[in-house]
């Protein structure tokens, strides 16, 4: 795994706003940043990253099904009490689930370690299944990259497939739904539906503001139609704290990503894993925060921390790093196993899980420990190093 | 390989990524099952454009119908008298349903007149009385061999007068949700 500075596609913004890229800027600061790429071996994606995802994903679900049979995880996880039956029944009928991100630290070497799992509101999809395939291509065309370079990332059509295969269980009408301000959220709502619209399926925008509810309890779109699937690019636990939230548990709305994936969007699956399979080599040792001094080599998340926010890390010497932001109730600790530095730059992987199958990688990039919103989306290749050896 | 062999883009080419209130009515869309031209004509008043929608649903409900051995078992999801015997062109000749009505999809401009072109697709229904449409009508990647997945329909879609919302969003941030 290497970093390599390249020139990026003299017009790749015009290309962007081809394709409705809008957010490749975020509040005046660079998102897409193709002045880099990362470069690694078959083998490094192959054993180092599709395999453990696939694997941490198999090892997840087996938790879901010892969760919903306990209420003390339940509780440990901080699942309000009225949405228990509902996760496990949502469980149990195996609704259907779309995709997921596993976020590892890796740098070619040693085995990746779990960061957590983003099994509810991922987001980097677009410009990883898209635009990062399209960077490839360009670049190929160019002639700046190798030829015969690839890339880890079969997402589109592992998307559209996994649309295709859960066409007949999602209920109609169905409609992707973000919040309506953020420019990001809003573009990766629209390439999954284009997705799901290539799958065959119809579906609509909505924006999650827009959402109706009726006298009868349940929820409808602009027109007063009562919505058959809402794919809801917007926390589970959000969702239950808010004022439409109580009715969720007997609207008859089918979810995607469905109830029980805030089972897997929680960081306290992190422990919950690590004393099912304590010592796994993708896995950092982890427990449930008890609120004390932080000792060091160890880092504290909230149970529902998202974009790097409300993160206190204490190095192994000593040095304390942390990060503010809106979240907090419970905790766990992880132990601290801090990102790789190439060139003064932390890559965080997040490897994308479409349906059951790991299908390709998106890497932000940030200056600092803890990746933020401020991180840059950098793209990377499948390059093989030169086979000479074999010819000696 | 490890990359996608292709990565298309439907609609985003074009469609604005931001929603608002007002734009809602530049994507809007007419979608109606109609059981026959005359029932089409009737609700759309564009009878060209039913024979057409007509015409091709008719065409693709070979190709789209799912695909049994023998009358028997495609009787046994279609009902009595509903299927008959087809051939795929090479000689292979299997037992389908009988298509018994069709989709017509169209896009309609702001001013609510319906845009140049159409999707169509055929429709059947199986013996419990349910509507059912080919699942990959819009041509996806992997479209199977052997007839297409069937996708139930809501013919009549649930209405519900609604008494309030904005009762979802509050916790939304401008960015953050993504993790």
């Amino acid at each position: 795994m290497r970093r390599v500075v390249t020139t990026a596609r003299p017009d790749w913004r015009a290309k962007a706003a081809e394709c409705g890229f809008g957010f490749h800027t975020i509040d005046d600061a660079p998102y897409w940043d193709e002045s880099a790429y990362y470069a690694f071996t078959l083998r490094e994606i192959e054993h180092g990253l599709e395999a453990p995802s696939e694997e941490l994903h198999a090892m997840a679900l087996d938790m879901v099904e010892r969760i919903v049979g306990s209420e003390r995880h339940m509780q440990q996880l901080a699942i309000p009490e009225p949405y228990r039956d509902w996760i496990a029944q949502s469980w149990r009928q195996r609704d259907p689930h779309l995709y997921g991100r596993l976020d590892f630290a890796y740098d070619g070497t040693g085995p990746a370690k779990l960061y957590e799992l983003n099994y509810d509101t991922p987001t980097s999809l677009f410009e990883a299944a898209f635009f990062q395939w399209q960077w490839l291509e360009d670049q190929l065309a160019r002639g700046q990259l190798p030829a015969g370079s690839d890339q880890f990332n079969s997402i589109y059509e592992s998307l559209v497939e996994a649309f295709g295969t859960i066409a007949r269980r999602i209920a109609r009408p169905f409609h992707f739904a973000a919040v309506r301000a953020s420019a990001e959220d809003q573009g990766t709502v629209a390439y999954l539906r284009d997705c799901a619209l290539q799958a065959g399926i119809d579906c609509g925008l909505l924006a999650i503001e827009d959402i109706g509810l009726s006298e009868d309890g349940r929820f409808t779109d602009l027109d007063d139609q009562v919505i058959g699937c809402l794919f809801k690019l917007y926390p589970l636990e959000d969702l239950f704290r808010e004022s439409f939230g109580a009715y969720l548990p007997r609207a008859g709305l089918q979810l995607i990503e469905p109830p029980w994936k805030a089972l897997l969007s929680n960081k306290g699956i992190l422990p919950l894993l690590w004393e099912a399979h304590p010592g796994h080599p993708n896995l950092l040792p982890a427990m449930f925060d008890d609120g004390g001094e932080l000792p060091r080599g160890w880092v504290r998340k909230p149970l529902h921390s998202r974009e790097g926010a409300n993160i206190a890390m204490r190095l192994d010497d000593g040095r304390q790093l942390a990060t503010g932001g809106p979240y907090d109730g419970p905790c766990i600790r992880q132990a601290c196993h801090p990102l790789p530095a190439f060139d003064g730059h932390h890559p965080l992987l997040g490897s994308w899980v479409v349906g059951d199958r790991a299908c390709g990688i998106g890497i932000r990039e940030d200056s600092t420990l803890i990746t933020q919103d401020s991180a840059r989306f950098v793209p990377h290749a499948i390059i093989e190093e030169a086979r000479g050896v074999l010819i000696a | 390989m490890k990359r996608s062999k292709t990565a298309a883009l439907l609609l985003m080419s074009t469609a604005p990524l931001l929603l608002t209130a007002c734009d809602r009515s530049e994507s809007a869309s007419r979608e109606g099952l109609y059981t026959s031209v005359e029932a089409c004509v009737a609700q759309t008043n564009d009878r060209d454009t039913c024979q057409q929608a007509f015409a091709k649903a008719q065409q693709d409900a070979t190709a789209t119908a799912p695909r049994f051995a023998n009358r028997k078992a495609c009787e046994a999801s279609y009902g009595k008298e509903q299927c008959a015997e087809r051939s795929d062109g090479a000689s292979h000749s299997f037992f389908g349903p009988l298509m018994t009505g069709f989709f017509l999809s169209q896009m309609m401009s702001r001013n609510g007149v319906a845009a140049n072109g159409f999707n169509s697709a055929p429709a059947f229904r199986d013996s419990n009385g349910g509507w059912q449409r080919p699942a990959t009508g819009a041509g996806g990647v992997y479209r199977g061999g052997a007839g297409t997945a069937m996708v139930p329909v809501n013919a009549t879609p649930n209405r519900a007068v609604t008494v309030s919302r904005s009762g979802f969003g509050s916790s939304g941030s401008s960015r953050g949700i993504g993790g």
